[in-house]
């Protein structure tokens, strides 16, 4: 008998898993649904699926290094998003799409023949700050940041011109921060699916709550202020699988809905529609529990787009031969 | 033109010059067999060979899980993203050199002018002299294109002979044949003569109404236009048919009195019989000795004046005949020789009873095919006719029978093409049942090796074998391996598991073990790969619903049956003069004298038939009866022979 089990025995649920999310800032949520924050079943009646047609957007990046002018790496990056329009059919069909090829270098510190050698070959350069130079660990984080930021954009971009094609009864659904744009957060028929959860609104026995939902559950509905623009959004937790075995994030949703009344009325008929959306599953993403499969559709949509040569593969670090 | 798909290739399934995958939308017209285009820097011909569907499922247990374990759960909103993949066989690339893998490119469904390139049937069917020959439509992926196979490669002289193979009782064999005659008679060019054809109608009424029109769908006759085919029955028709044991009744089940004027007797001699002794000879009766008695018979006594050595001389041209010497021998060597004699001639006695014995056995077991005495009535040798069907009803004759027919008749055809003598240029011997004929396995009969030859050398002399049977890997290689074209029916999935068929993919098979009635698979030396055709319903009536419209007329009285083949002859012959000539007469003289009458076909019929049976038709033998035929040797007899 191992020393947990008695633990588990005497009450404690059983779980698994390790480190997870990075940690973001901390935001206090102000529940605009019941008193304090309750547990709500999906109800198993109200509206079994989206109604066709729904829309969904994602978006996907790589870079890599390419090469180093001394210590200055020079990156190679791409970013892309796409919409994806979901008919009667069940099928899928891209109706938007966007993606952009760029470098990323520190181009103030780089010698002058190099530069200007890279500024002729790359019409699209991302610099970064000439004071992150020489610490590569650093640098590379900076890029990311650069590179994740122009993801964002392009993803904000599509989606505000995706919602001017949004048809009178469609939905978009977005992976990610609904409030990355005031336009889409407003829109009364988007909604934000949010697979991380390092930003933490709740606390106490809310919290408590929210991380121990039991699955066909959803919270009540809190306000939050997400993005640079920090646009208000009414939010809910919805657990679409069973944590117990699992870890507390396990199968946790977070939705993002616009700040109106009507959403924290139509809360659990979204919740349905988005409990449905657990089949197909969404493998083999490493995240399936909480990835709808149509927005994993697209996201393999742009992946078999991508540039082949920037894999996210890690460089292997075995010898090669010098051929 | 709109692509229906797109080449891919990746390292563990690359594109190779004679193989290329490609996908197509869920919704596709294409299928297994189908002809595609690939339109890149160098167009590319291929079949679907192979066929698969897949979805991004990276385990069945996930989709047990997104439907919570239950089956019936239909209502997940987003359809897996699935795809339809494709392996393709290389038909053509043009340019043909330097032969390089298929490149990545465009897919097409074929058009007809892309199938004429893609079967290389183009040099046959756009030269000066075409030699392009019907073989079906090419239906795939919604098309329509004929089909043709070259007639130098079908009927020779480049390459020849057909070979069918197909599950019995789907109308497939038959039928196909069928209108594969039609055709080669409606298209055989002007430029390589005139052709023939001589079926073997071995199994109940099967191409016994090839003179009555079927019954034709209006999607049948349209075929028929596309492929420029007429859809009527076959104008010349001569069919043959031994007579019964009776000597008057005919051995078919085309005895309806509408039809049986049209059936020609088919009776033999000993004349007839004796050159093909070799056939009514067994494994163990072949030896030297025998050998060396037949030809003695053959070159010395046979048709001419003969002296037995004993006192008797003998003209030798009837069974009957032969039996009154054989005895006349066997008496002189009892008598004269105080029963010691044991050899006449160099002869042993033991081997010229086991010799009389095969000969006139088969006056016993094929009587009516084969008579003791009187004329014989046989095909029209050194006249055939072009475009015309000769069909042989052997049915219900005797197998020994049978063997007898197909040699004689196989052997007459090549000798008189290779003297080109025979009145038509080409003659294709339609053959079913070579399970039976020529099967790889067992002794080496007479017939087998006649199916051989003909196999083997037949294409230099126009003599042509379309061959059918149910399992080709159980007949003889050299026969199948001979026919520069082969069609397969639905197969049987054992037939399929033989090594034979491991050429073709398990869609494929599975193809070939649904098919339905009307489409073959095609394998011609112009095609690189084999390719699925329909064919419609062959113009005529099948045997089954012939029999059906055409009832078999029940056999008839001696006297009535006399007049009747009388009247045939003559129709001014009164059937009560005929039965008050014959009343007292009997049945043999009767029959000797109808032999000689349609035989000698006389202006004057009844005239000639009462002079004849009046003089008393001169048999030699004025020997009981009953002594003529020789009952067959009991197996496990002591007779040393």
């Amino acid at each position: 008998m191992t020393w947990w089990q008695p633990l588990i025995q005497a009450g404690a649920v059983p779980g698994s898993g390790s480190k997870g999310e990075e940690p973001e800032s901390s935001e206090r949520a102000e529940l605009v649904e019941d008193g304090e924050l309750q547990a709500h079943p999906i109800p198993p009646a109200a509206g079994a699926a989206p109604p066709p047609p729904v829309s969904f957007l994602n978006g996907m990046e790589r870079w890599g290094v390419r090469a180093y002018d001394g210590v200055i790496p020079v990156v190679d990056a791409y970013v892309a998003a796409a919409i994806r329009r979901r008919e009667s059919g069940g099928v899928l069909h891209t109706t938007g799409e966007r993606h952009r090829s760029f470098a990323v270098a520190a181009v103030d510190s780089m010698t002058p023949k190099l530069r200007e050698l890279l500024e002729q070959s790359v019409g699209d350069i991302e610099p970064v700050d000439r004071e992150f130079v020489g610490q590569p660990a650093r640098y590379l984080e900076q890029v990311e940041a650069i590179v994740r930021r122009a993801r964002t954009h392009l993803e904000r971009e599509l989606a505000e011109a995706g919602l001017d094609g949004l048809g009178a009864d469609e939905w978009l659904v977005l992976d990610g921060l609904l409030s990355r744009s005031p336009a889409v957060a407003r829109h009364p028929r988007s909604l934000g699916v949010i697979k991380s959860h390092g930003a933490q609104f709740l606390e106490g026995r809310g919290l408590e709550r929210a991380l121990t939902l039991p699955v066909g559950h959803r919270t009540s509905v809190f306000t939050v202020r997400g993005g640079h623009t920090r646009t208000e959004t009414y939010s809910w937790y919805l657990r679409l699988w069973p944590w117990e075995g699992n870890d507390l994030l396990y199968g946790l949703l977070r939705i993002e809905a616009r700040a109106h009344p009507e959403t924290i009325a139509r809360a659990s008929e979204l919740s349905r529609w988005l409990w449905a959306e657990r089949a197909p599953l969404a493998t083999p993403a490493t995240r399936w529990d909480r990835l709808l499969y149509p927005l994993h559709q697209v996201e393999e949509y742009l992946k078999a787009l991508a540039p082949r040569d920037l894999q996210m593969h890690r460089a292997s670090r075995l010898p090669r031969l010098s051929a | 033109m709109t692509a229906i798909g797109r080449v891919v290739a990746t390292e563990l399934k690359p594109s190779t010059p004679h193989q290329f995958h490609f996908w197509t939308a869920t919704e596709t017209p294409i299928g297994i067999g189908a002809i595609v285009k690939v339109a890149a820097e160098r167009v590319v011909y291929g079949v679907v060979t192979e066929g698969f569907a897949y979805s991004d499922l990276a385990t069945p247990l996930h989709d047990v899980v997104g439907a919570e374990g239950d089956p019936a759960r239909t209502d997940a909103p987003t359809t897996r993203q699935q795809i339809r993949y494709w392996t393709a066989a290389v038909l053509r690339q043009m340019p043909e050199e330097p032969l390089q893998p298929v490149p990545l490119g465009q897919v097409f469904v074929a058009d007809d002018a892309d199938v004429a390139q893609a079967l290389r049937m183009d040099a046959f069917l756009y030269s000066a002299t075409p030699t392009a020959i019907p073989v079906g439509l090419y239906t795939s992926a919604g098309r329509d294109a004929p089909v043709y196979v070259d007639a130098d490669f079908l009927l020779g002289p480049e390459a020849a002979h057909l070979n069918i193979s197909g599950v019995s009782g789907l109308a497939t064999k038959t039928s196909a044949v069928e209108f594969l005659l039609a055709s080669i008679f409606a298209h055989f060019p002007a430029h390589k003569g005139r052709i023939a054809a001589v079926c073997f109608n071995v199994k109940g009424p099967d191409l016994c109404f090839l003179d009555q029109p079927g019954d034709l769908s209006d999607e049948d006759r349209r075929r028929y236009e596309r492929l420029k085919v007429p859809s009527t029955p076959f104008e010349n028709v001569r069919l043959y048919a031994p007579l019964k044991a009776d000597g008057v009744n005919l051995n078919t089940l085309r005895t309806h009195p509408d039809l049986v004027g049209d059936v020609e007797p088919l009776t033999w001699g000993l004349q007839e019989v004796v050159d093909f002794a070799e056939v009514l000879l067994n494994r163990d009766d072949i030896d030297a000795k025998a050998d060396a008695f037949i030809d003695y018979l053959r070159d010395r006594v046979l048709g001419r004046t003969f002296d037995d050595g004993f006192g008797t001389t003998h003209r030798v041209q009837t069974f009957a005949d032969l039996h009154s010497l054989f005895r006349s021998i066997f008496d002189g060597l009892e008598v004269l020789s105080g029963g010691r004699g044991d050899t006449w001639r160099t002869h042993h006695i033991a081997t010229m009873r086991k010799v009389r014995n095969r000969l006139l056995n088969i006056s016993t077991r094929c009587k009516g095919l084969v008579t003791d005495d009187g004329p014989s009535s046989d095909l029209p040798w050194k006249s055939f006719e072009d475009r015309t069907v000769y069909v042989i009803d052997i049915a219900n004759v005797d197998p020994l029978g049978q063997d007898l027919v197909f040699a004689r008749v196989v052997s007459k055809l090549r000798e008189q093409l290779e003297r080109r003598e025979l009145g038509v240029d080409a003659v294709v011997v339609f053959v079913d049942e070579l399970n039976k004929y020529a099967p790889g396995d067992g002794p080496d009969t007479y017939v087998k090796k006649m199916l051989l030859d003909i196999s083997e050398r037949g294409r230099y002399l126009g003599l042509v074998l379309f061959g059918a049977e149910q399992f080709r890997s159980q007949v003889h290689r050299r026969v199948v391996g001979n026919a520069g074209t082969q069609l397969f029916g639905r197969m049987d999935m054992d037939e399929l598991a033989t090594p034979g068929y491991q050429v073709l993919t398990p869609a494929t098979k599975s193809k070939l073990a649904t098919m339905p009635i009307g489409e073959l698979m095609v394998r011609h030396p112009h095609f690189t790969q084999p390719i699925f055709v329909r064919f419609p319903k062959p113009p005529v009536l099948r045997g089954r619903d012939g029999v059906e419209r055409f009832p078999p007329a029940a056999d008839v009285p001696f006297e009535e049956a006399v007049v009747r083949l009388l009247v045939r002859l003559d129709r001014r012959v009164r059937p009560n003069q005929v039965k008050d000539l014959i009343a007292d007469r009997e049945q043999d003289d009767v029959r000797r004298a109808l032999a000689a009458a349609r035989q000698k076909r006389p202006d004057d019929v009844f005239a000639y038939f009462r002079k004849v049976l009046g003089a008393r038709v001169e048999s030699e033998a004025n020997l009981p009866r009953e002594h003529l035929a020789v009952p067959p040797l009991n197996p496990i007899s002591d007779e040393p022979y």
